[in-house]
């Protein structure tokens, strides 16, 4: 798997310019290869930053001078195509005449064909996914789903009642669409593929390195970090995220939520991610955290029943509810928060109370990392996977932990 | 003075091309309006973001092309030629100099300490000074291909074709290109990450 570094190809694999196949192999190195990540990890900046060199406007006078240049050439006789150019009235008189509204003609029709042919053109060419249909009549555009249809980008694939459809993501994965779902293909290049999901359901197994895959959603956004999972999202624009094999992370702005494999996780819109938490905690816990952050609380003293029973209920594996909420809770709650979790989990030496009721970042991560433990029935292998792509995702980030 | 760098909407054909062999100048205008700001452009970044060199050198460009676009034989696609005879202006105007040039406005990197809670406009419009000052540190022979990558948006074929050289030396050349930005603007990675 390290015999062949991909260091090399990591330019071009980001700009799309490999083969399928070979951006499908370093992609698969990528996974398995940490020092090619941190490569990647540097590329991918870079393009990201070379991608917002602006182009800059040329001055208006230029044309005037450069006229004027021309002009001179002309007149001391340095150029043949000069005085050819700047004389072309002079010599063909009768083109004066006509040649204004022929122009116009012309560029009317050049125009319009010009478009129309740039719209074909566009239409051919712009990336797009393989698509299949599962059950029923699903649909893109006004076009039924067939076994080979494709998803290009901008173009909205749609589901009935009784419809599925399987998306073929690249070469990183497969997203199963539910029935009444509706889902657009945003973007696809080797450094990021993003689809929205405006309602329904979707279920995506992807094997990629992470933040490569993302799903929009009216109230947050998913960022797979090599995982498998269900997203839904209802009618209000709320969506319900539940992990089954991996990572995912949820984010809006700077509200994110770290979700593992066993856990999910709500969003509402003009809110956010909420807390994550255990599938397996009881239904009064998972009613309790939903008051607590997406209620409107008009008092303190309002959200006091609902605080106190995620605390009392909260089990050690539960601290991943209680890690999150450290850092979105007023100081005097926080203290709280901090002393159940010290209780179900000492921090680890060099995190301090302070520091935690601080919001001091590499105490809230130290902490984290010792927690995870309890977090993922996962194996030896499968946690130091998880503990490198956390690494690298919080390397990306910088904002995880904060509010 | 700048904008998002997009492709020219107008249809630079054969026919243009043609007509300026015979010399119109009507058909001239219609390239230089196509081409003007992306050739402005490359002059900007070659020459440190001094604008009054760049517009001299794009007229240069220009008026290189009108006097020799006649030798220009259809060989090769109108676009690779044009290219060809923009670095190698900026590239012999470089030489000409032989020395760097400022930019007119000096331009800090701002760092992660220093930045404050702005309007996210500003942001962007500080990310993209950033991101000028930091092409401008780039060896011209990792510049060049970064700016036809991104302000052309040429392929690696096209920009190995400009260039003269061979597709695995254009992938190798902005590989380092990539590095040395990402290393200059470590500091900014969380902005960009922010905005995406």
């Amino acid at each position: 798997m390290f015999a062949k570094h991909v260091g090399k190809e990591l330019s071009a694999y980001c700009n799309g310019e490999l083969s399928l196949h070979g951006a499908s192999e370093v992609a698969e190195h990528l996974i398995g290869c940490p020092r090619c990540r941190a490569m990647f990890e540097e590329i991918k900046l870079g393009v990201n930053l070379a991608e917002r060199l602006p182009e800059m406007k040329a001055p208006d006078s230029l044309w005037q001078d450069l006229e004027a240049r021309l002009d001179a050439l002309v007149s001391t006789g340095e150029s043949a195509s000069a005085r050819q150019v700047t004389s072309v009235r002079a010599i063909r008189p009768l083109a004066r005449i006509w040649q204004p509204r022929f122009l116009a003609i012309a560029a009317t029709l050049i125009i319009a064909l010009g478009l129309g042919a740039f719209w074909f053109y566009k239409q051919e060419t712009r990336p797009s996914w393989e698509v299949a249909r599962l059950d029923g009549s699903p649909t893109i555009g006004s076009a039924i789903v067939n076994d080979k249809s494709r998803l290009a980008i901008g173009q909205w694939l749609e589901t009935d009642n009784v419809s599925r459809a399987k998306i073929q993501v690249g070469s990183i994965g497969q997203v199963e669409i539910d029935p009444n779902s509706r889902v657009k293909l945003v973007q696809t290049r080797p450094t990021e593929h993003r689809l929205e999901l405006a309602r329904g359901r979707l279920s995506a197994h992807i094997w990629a390195p992470p933040r490569l895959f993302f799903v929009d959603t009216p109230s947050a956004v998913a960022a797979d970090l090599g995982c498998a999972y269900t997203l839904e999202v209802d009618d209000e624009g709320g969506s319900l995220l539940r992990v089954t094999s991996g990572w995912v992370a949820l984010h809006l702005k700077d509200r994110e939520s770290m979700v593992p494999a066993g856990a999910a996780c709500a969003t509402r819109r003009g809110i956010g991610p909420g807390t994550p938490y255990f599938e397996d905690a009881s239904e009064n816990f998972r009613r309790a955290l939903s008051k607590l952050d997406f209620e409107p609380h008009d008092s303190d003293w309002s959200k006091i029943p609902a605080f106190n029973h995620v605390l009392m209920q909260a089990r050690p594996r539960d601290t991943l509810t209680l890690w999150h909420l450290l850092s979105r809770l007023e100081r005097a709650d926080r203290l709280l928060v901090y002393e159940r979790l010290a209780t179900l989990s000492p921090p680890p030496n060099g995190v301090t109370r302070e520091g935690i009721l601080q919001l001091e970042d590499e105490m809230l991560k130290s902490w984290k990392a010792q927690l995870e433990s309890t977090w993922s029935n996962d194996s030896g292998l499968r946690k130091a996977w998880i503990k490198v792509w956390t690494g690298a995702l919080s390397k990306v980030k910088g904002v995880e932990g904060k509010r | 003075m700048e904008q998002l760098a997009v492709m020219p909407e107008t249809i630079i054909d054969e026919q243009v091309v043609k007509d300026c062999q015979e010399g119109d100048r009507e058909a001239f205008r219609l390239l230089f309006e196509a081409y003007k700001d992306r050739v402005f452009s490359i002059a900007v970044y070659s020459f440190h973001g001094d604008q009054t060199a760049a517009g001299d050198v794009t007229q240069q460009i220009f008026l290189k092309l009108m006097t020799s676009i006649c030798q220009f034989r259809g060989e090769s696609q109108f676009t690779t030629w044009l290219h060809r005879l923009v670095v190698n202006t900026c590239v012999d105007e470089q030489r000409r100099r032989k020395r760097y040039l400022d930019f007119g406005e000096t331009i800090a990197l701002p760092t992660t300490g220093e930045r404050k809670p702005l309007e996210r406009r500003y942001e962007r419009r500080e990310l993209a000074d950033c991101v000028k000052a930091a092409i401008n540190e780039l060896k011209p022979k990792f510049r060049m291909p970064v700016l036809l990558k991104y302000v052309d948006e040429l392929s690696y074929a096209e920009i190995a074709n400009v260039l003269g050289c061979s597709k695995g030396t254009v992938a190798s050349r902005l590989n380092r290109g990539h590095k040395q930005l990402a290393r200059r603007l470590a500091h900014l990675r969380d902005q960009v990450v922010l905005e995406d």
